[in-house]
């Protein structure tokens, strides 16, 4: 790389990657993963082409496309979930602050404990409110009673969740509604103070308001967070994002930053999805 | 337009936008045609029905700022739509401004039929056909959606600038020369000045396409042709 490519990148490390400019596949400042030629297979099936992307530390990425195009799938690769499932594999390499999380031998405990992963649904686990964010803790971490209640109480706070329970902490987290469910669910992710935190539709069963307090909730917690979201609602991905992904049939058709996707994108399919005209 | 969208009746909304633009360019050359046929014939009858027809574009434009704010609303358009909105409010109010200015020309030309002609009342129609070709050929570029045409218009205003220089210089030497024209001269100063404007008003037009189109705005100076406003007015000599 000469010199003046090198001062180009570092006078603008947030900037996304055009092709005219850098190579998308080096590491940047500001960047806390890269994924790098990444495939995908549920057993012979491709479900994702050579993706390569990074994700910006403190600013939150949108993947959106159409249903089957791989946006969850590759969110599932960031916390190598899919190995729950057999005959699925990835390939290639995801880079979280310079380290191949995709080479054998990672301690997926940890892996997992620094990437925390909101559903679609929300899935409280059956138990009190107060123990479903501690639960998560105490896989963790040995904190004596006090410590933990300060935990709990703090990642309830940055839920926005605090105020609406904390007079019933006891109570069972399934007695929330749907959306302090999915608020639930976000502290217990961001209880075990993860560094990236993936949010698979994390507002599509919620109603306007729940879904507001959702992406407020985003907003904030980007300050400390890499986000990445993947959401079906491109108002939202508009609304909560910095940068946006459109991924189509396993492949990533455009990365650029929110704005330039949804005022004029490069790639006319990307255009005609987001304004909704057949491809 | 681009291919078609899922929802047929958003793509029947941005029609109709289109289209109520396009009528109201039609207007903005009709109703600055009719204004010019007035002032040479000296039909005041003419004069009349222009400043009557203004109401017309008004209530056009009040239907497409109506339209858009429905389409944005309901709709929430992105990328090339958002623009097609964008871009139609904004010429909207650039072509009701036109009419006004056209209906500004035909309210002049009556007070004009009541002193005798004056000769630079002649120059007003070449200077107002070539705005009216500005028009034409804007509104043309807005339908086939041809940002080159687009930038061709917004080249040209500098010629009608210039026209409107030699004429201002050529009124200004008439009412120089017998104090008497000063009533008629300076209506036909404004009336020229409002042609001025209609291609003022073509070339933000023009841009508005150009953005339309790119998706980037047309950045560079547009170049400029009317240096009438820096004109010093100095009588040559005091009368004896």
């Amino acid at each position: 790389m000469s010199s003046t490519q090198a001062a180009a990148r570092l006078a603008m490390p947030l900037v996304p990657s055009d092709p005219d400019v850098r190579d998308p596949t080096e590491p940047m400042p500001g960047q806390k993963a890269l994924i790098r030629n990444v495939d995908f297979f549920y057993d012979s099936f491709q479900a994702l082409k050579n993706i390569n992307l990074p994700l910006h530390d403190k600013r939150v990425t949108a993947f959106i496309g159409p249903s089957g195009c791989g946006k969850s799938t590759l969110l599932r690769i960031l916390n190598r979930i899919y190995e729950l499932y057999p005959g699925q594999r990835a390939t290639g390499e995801v880079l979280i602050d310079g380290e191949n999380i995709l080479a054998p031998g990672l301690d997926l405990n940890l892996l997992r404990a620094k990437i925390g992963m909101v559903f679609q649904k929300p899935t409280p686990f059956p138990m009190s409110i107060y123990d479903n964010i501690a639960f998560g803790i105490r896989l963790y971490e040995r904190l004596p009673h006090s410590e933990l209640d300060d935990r709990v109480e703090s990642a309830l706070r940055r839920a926005a969740l605090w105020d609406e329970v904390k007079d019933k902490l006891r109570q069972s987290g399934l007695s929330l509604s749907g959306g302090q469910q999915q608020r639930l669910c976000i502290a217990r992710a961001v209880a075990v103070q993860p560094e990236i935190l993936l949010l698979d539709e994390p507002a599509s069963a919620l109603d306007p308001l729940s879904t507001q307090r959702i992406e407020e909730l985003i907003a904030e917690l980007k300050a400390d967070y890499c986000i990445a979201i993947v959401t079906h609602n491109m108002q939202q991905a508009a609304r909560s994002s910095d940068y946006t992904a459109f991924m189509y049939i396993g492949e990533l058709i455009e990365f650029d930053e929110t704005e330039r996707i949804f005022t004029h994108p490069k790639q006319k399919h990307t255009e005609d999805y987001i304004t909704g005209r057949f491809g | 337009m681009a291919s078609e969208h899922i929802v047929k009746a958003y793509d029947e909304e941005l029609r109709r936008l289109s289209n109520t633009i396009t009528e109201m360019g039609g207007l903005a050359e009709s109703q600055l045609a009719a204004a010019i046929d007035a002032v040479v014939k000296r039909d005041s009858e003419l004069a009349a029905i222009v400043v009557e027809g203004d109401a017309k574009v008004d209530q056009l434009q009040r239907d497409l700022d109506n339209l858009a704010i429905r389409l944005l609303a309901l709709r929430q358009p992105m990328a090339r739509d958002l623009r097609e909105i964008f871009a139609a409010l904004k010429i909207g109010s650039d072509l009701e401004r036109m009419c006004d200015y056209a209906a500004n020309v035909a309210k002049r030309s009556i007070a004009l039929n009541q002193t005798p002609p004056v000769r630079p009342v002649y120059a007003l129609p070449r200077m107002a056909h070539l705005a009216q070709l500005l028009v034409k050929d804007v509104i043309d570029a807005y339908v086939a959606r041809d940002a080159d045409k687009a930038y061709s218009v917004w080249t040209r205003d500098a010629e009608l600038d210039e026209m409107y220089s030699s004429l201002f210089r050529e009124l200004l030497t008439y009412m120089m020369e017998d104090p008497r024209n000063i009533g008629a001269c300076t209506h036909l100063l404004f009336m020229a000045k409002n042609i001025e404007r209609i291609g003022d008003h073509a070339t933000n037009i023009a841009e508005d396409l150009y953005y339309l189109v790119h998706g980037t705005p047309l950045t560079e100076a547009r170049p400029k042709g009317d240096q009438s406003s820096l004109e010093i007015i100095t009588p040559a000599r005091s009368p004896e």
